[in-house]
């Protein structure tokens, strides 16, 4: 067994044989060493060019929300048909973004892939993000933000409820034990990690800030097999979570009988679609950090590469739903629901919907080809595209399918304000501000997880040998 | 690994005397089958017909389910499901079968089938003529042999090559078959999506759903993982496979049967809740027929056993990696597959509750027994795992911890 592998082996040639999954040194200490220096390490000029970025960002989302709760949400773009454009647009966006994170945690986990290790943490970081950015817009689209309380069903002595029967108190509800399951989900993978860190530090200061968290962590047998048991349990509880929040957020739209909205396969497309934005995300951001970091032999080609070709199934089954979509409306026989799908390809937002599909159909079938796959510059460059032709996707099935309604008199067109553009950037300062601090104060990779993947943690190494021979005697 | 572990052999084939066995039963079963089917038929034609086609989609989306589950292994270059992916190879030989059932048994009857599209008031019908340019017998018979020569290249494609690798050990053969597993997903994605609608969903043409293709999709793969698990089961017992296929491999087996019923009511409560929350009376209709009479009971017979009984079963380790309850699960999961096609097509003809004939399990005895027939033979033919498949050793590594 060789200790190191060189760090530019290509290891997403299609052999049949397993590939290495990390690269260079492949010792315990070199890992923790690569991954513990990013967090340890002196601040970089870039870290602080991006965060200086991010800061604005955040601060242009302050100033639009103080002007938000000072003079109302009347100074979005909503008008008459248009009742909900960027608002929800921007909710469900980001709520997609945040389900890569925990596909890659949950759900690769309960099918044993193990090349989600290098790249768990920071996507289950995304979903908090992503979240936190989500919750925006419900908590301000109420307009007195002091009283967001009451999007919750709490008791009280006008007996003034949320409706139950509404999919936007599901929302509520799902989004909320989402959010909740995924950071103590996070929160758990990172106990081990962050122990690391604390026993590695070098000021008091950090100790106690990380030894608080590492919640006395002492690596025994009895830890990890706690600790094994959780994750576990977790997992299996986040995979049907995940599923359900993109089918309630799907269930906003589906359970009206707009034509465009009513339509049955939203639940499973708006999933596939979130896990096909989500990826898309942590591909654009993880080629930003591996090269930042030095830490290509950790996120190799090979994660971006399997990344990519989720993005290519999650999109081309986006594809298929638009497709069946179409299809059935034009099947359908109803008038209605022939002109809402006309109406979108056709139409006044005719340029929003093939922007939507070139960039969600079109480009992302680039991916069959291996070169592109494996090219950081494509990647880079489609992975963008996927996000700007997710955000078109509902942006388009909100915004048609309200803009002309069954009353040609009041048909209308919706133009976005100043503050719908500048919350909707804000959003995005907000999710890279976390981003940032998350990669600079705790660890990005999940060090104990990616130890477990090297050939010397598997306890039948020694096994393999056994086994080729007796196979080749075999036949 | 232990030193008893590597006592133990995996049998290569299928002992004659077994093969033979199977075989016999298979087309034991058909020929009680067309014994029924016949009194099924001299009875009721018309109700026949409607019989026909449900055992018809038993068991041709039984062989999809497999032809899925193949192309899914090579397309995630998955190690752990060597053997059972051979059993799925044999499973897809049902894919030969369906085209002469259909032809047989399916198209002869169109007329009384699709009679709402066909018949002599389908020309007064503004919304069916609104979709004649799809709903029509040419149309529809070449899209029909379009899916089954799709479906019977892509069975021919995976059988040969892994058979080719039996004898060659190349591992260039792997290659070709994952290089072929990503379109063919998307080939039998789109195929088996129109199948559906054309062949049950248009029965009704005015009754429409996006996620229908879905639907038949994941009974499909339930009812093909329940024979996977069957297959494994026996083959363990029998002591014929003992490190390529145990009781790791049937608990993941079972883990995936557990999923997909759970993916299978996702997908029926997706399509159920929000045509119940839409309220809107041209798709409130397909509930409708469902819910009248004792189709009642048969909807909630749906739900409790297609879902609440295998969800409660199969949630724990320890059903899944016994035996016997696996097996129990597995057969009822069949059953409950048949429930379901009966569930989407019969109600187009009983408007007032279940008639459960002879003739229904006559169908669904010489459509299986047919299908199972083919397998049996093509069991028999070929080895019991991939023999030089280049994943085997990762196969015979697979723990539950």
């Amino acid at each position: 067994m060789s200790a190191f592998i060189p760090r530019d082996v290509d290891n997403t040639l299609t052999t049949v044989e397993r590939p290495p999954l990390i690269l260079g040194k492949q010792s315990f200490n070199a890992i923790t060493e690569s991954v513990s220096d990013v967090v340890e390490g002196k601040t970089k000029r870039g870290w602080l060019v991006f965060f200086a970025l991010a800061l604005f960002g955040l601060m242009i989302l302050g100033a639009s929300l103080s002007d938000l709760v000072g003079v109302g949400i009347g100074e979005w773009g909503l008008n008459h048909p248009v009742g909900w454009a960027w608002d929800i647009t921007g909710f469900v966006f980001w709520i997609g973004i945040g389900h890569a994170g925990t596909l890659i945690s949950a759900i690769l986990f309960l099918f044993r892939q193990k090349w989600r290790t290098s790249i768990n943490r920071a996507a289950e970081a995304m979903t908090l993000f992503a979240v936190a950015a989500a919750l925006i817009y419900p908590g301000f689209h109420v307009g007195r933000i002091w009283l967001a309380y009451w999007l919750l069903p709490i008791p009280n002595q006008m007996a003034i409820w949320p409706n139950f029967k509404s999919p936007l108190l599901w929302d509520v509800f799902a989004v909320s034990t989402y959010g909740t399951v995924s950071a103590l989900f996070w929160f758990v993978g990172l106990v081990p990690d962050l122990a690391t860190l604390r026993d590695r530090a070098t000021t008091k200061s950090r100790r106690i800030a990380y030894g608080i968290f590492a919640m006395g962590w002492r690596g025994s047998h009895r830890h990890w097999l706690n600790y094994e048991k959780a994750y576990m349990i977790l997992a299996g509880l986040s995979t049907p979570l995940v599923l359900s929040v993109h089918t309630i957020v799907s269930f906003d739209f589906a359970t009206s009988i707009m034509p465009g909205w009513h339509t049955t396969i939203f639940p499973p497309y708006f999933v596939a679609g979130a896990v096909f934005s989500g990826f898309a995300m942590v591909v654009s951001l993880m080629v930003l950090v591996r090269k930042a970091y030095g830490l290509e032999h950790l996120i190799t080609l090979r994660h971006l590469e399997n990344m990519n070709k989720i993005i290519l199934a999650t999109g081309s089954m986006v594809g298929y739903a638009y497709a069946m979509e179409f299809f059935i409306a034009w099947y359908s026989g109803n008038v209605y629901e022939r002109y809402a799908f006309i109406n979108r390809a056709f139409g006044p937002y005719a340029w929003a919907y093939w922007t939507m599909v070139s960039c969600n159909v079109i480009t992302p079938q680039l991916f069959w080809f291996r070169k592109i796959r494996t090219s950081i510059p494509a990647m880079f460059a489609l992975s963008i595209f996927v996000n700007i032709g997710m955000w078109f996707e509902r942006f388009v099935i909100i915004v048609t399918s309200l803009h002309r309604d069954y009353l040609p008199s009041s048909w209308g067109y919706f133009r976005p304000q100043i503050v719908d553009i500048t919350t909707f950037i804000g959003t995005f300062g907000l999710f890279f501000t976390l981003f940032l601090v998350f990669i600079r104060f705790l660890p990005g990779i999940a060090i104990s997880e990616v130890k477990g993947v090297l050939p010397i943690a598997d306890p039948h190494g020694h096994d393999d040998h056994h086994g080729d021979e007796k196979e080749v005697a075999h036949g | 690994m232990s030193s008893k572990q590597q006592d133990l052999k995996d049998t290569e084939r299928l002992p004659e005397a077994t093969a033979k066995k199977v075989q016999t039963l298979a087309l034991g079963v058909a020929a009680v089958g067309l014994a029924l089917s016949a009194v099924g038929y001299m009875g009721d034609k018309q109700r026949f017909a409607f019989s026909f086609l449900t055992a018809f989609e038993w068991v041709t989306t039984l062989g999809l389910g497999a032809l899925f589950f193949v192309m899914i292994q090579h397309v995630t270059r998955a190690g752990w499901s060597v053997a059972p992916r051979r059993h799925a190879e044999w499973l897809t030989s049902i894919l030969w079968v369906s085209p002469i059932l259909f032809f047989v048994g399916v198209f002869p009857n169109m007329h009384t089938l699709y009679e709402h599209w066909l018949g002599e008031h389908a020309a007064h019908d503004a919304i069916v003529k609104a979709k004649q340019a799809y709903l029509n017998t040419g149309f529809f018979t070449g899209r029909a042999v379009l899916f089954f020569a799709i479906w019977a290249v892509l069975a021919w494609f995976f059988q040969s090559k892994s058979r080719e690798q039996d004898s060659s050990g190349d591992t260039k053969l792997t290659e070709k078959m994952q290089a072929m597993a990503a379109p063919g997903l998307a080939l039998f994605a789109l195929s088996q999506t129109f199948a559906g609608f054309d062949w049950v969903m248009s029965m009704d043409p005015h009754w429409y759903s996006t996620i229908f293709g879905v639907y038949m999709f994941a009974g499909g793969v339930v009812a093909a993982l329940s024979v996977l698990a069957i297959i494994n089961i026996r083959l363990q017992s029998a002591g014929l496979l003992q490190k390529v296929s145990t009781v790791e491999h049937q608990h993941d087996i079972g883990k995936l049967l557990f999923g997909f019923t759970v993916f299978w009511t996702y997908i029926a409560f997706s399509q159920y809740f929000l045509i119940w929350y839409g309220n809107i009376p041209e798709e409130t209709i397909f509930f409708k027929h469902r819910w009248v009479e004792s189709w009642k009971e048969w909807s909630l017979l749906l739900l409790v056993g297609h879902f609440i009984v295998p969800v409660v079963v199969l949630m724990s380790r320890h059903t899944k990696r016994n035996k016997a309850i696996l097996t129990v699960m597995a057969v009822w999961m069949l059953l409950m597959h048949f429930v379901d096609m009966y569930w989407l097509v019969m109600p187009n003809l009983d408007h007032h509750g279940v008639h459960f004939t002879l003739g229904d399990v006559g169908a669904l005895f010489l459509c299986a027994g047919l299908g199972f027939a083919l397998v049996a033979r093509r069991a028999a033919a070929s080895p019991l795992f991939p023999l030089k498949d280049p994943r085997l050793a990762e196969a015979h590594k697979v723990e539950n911890l």
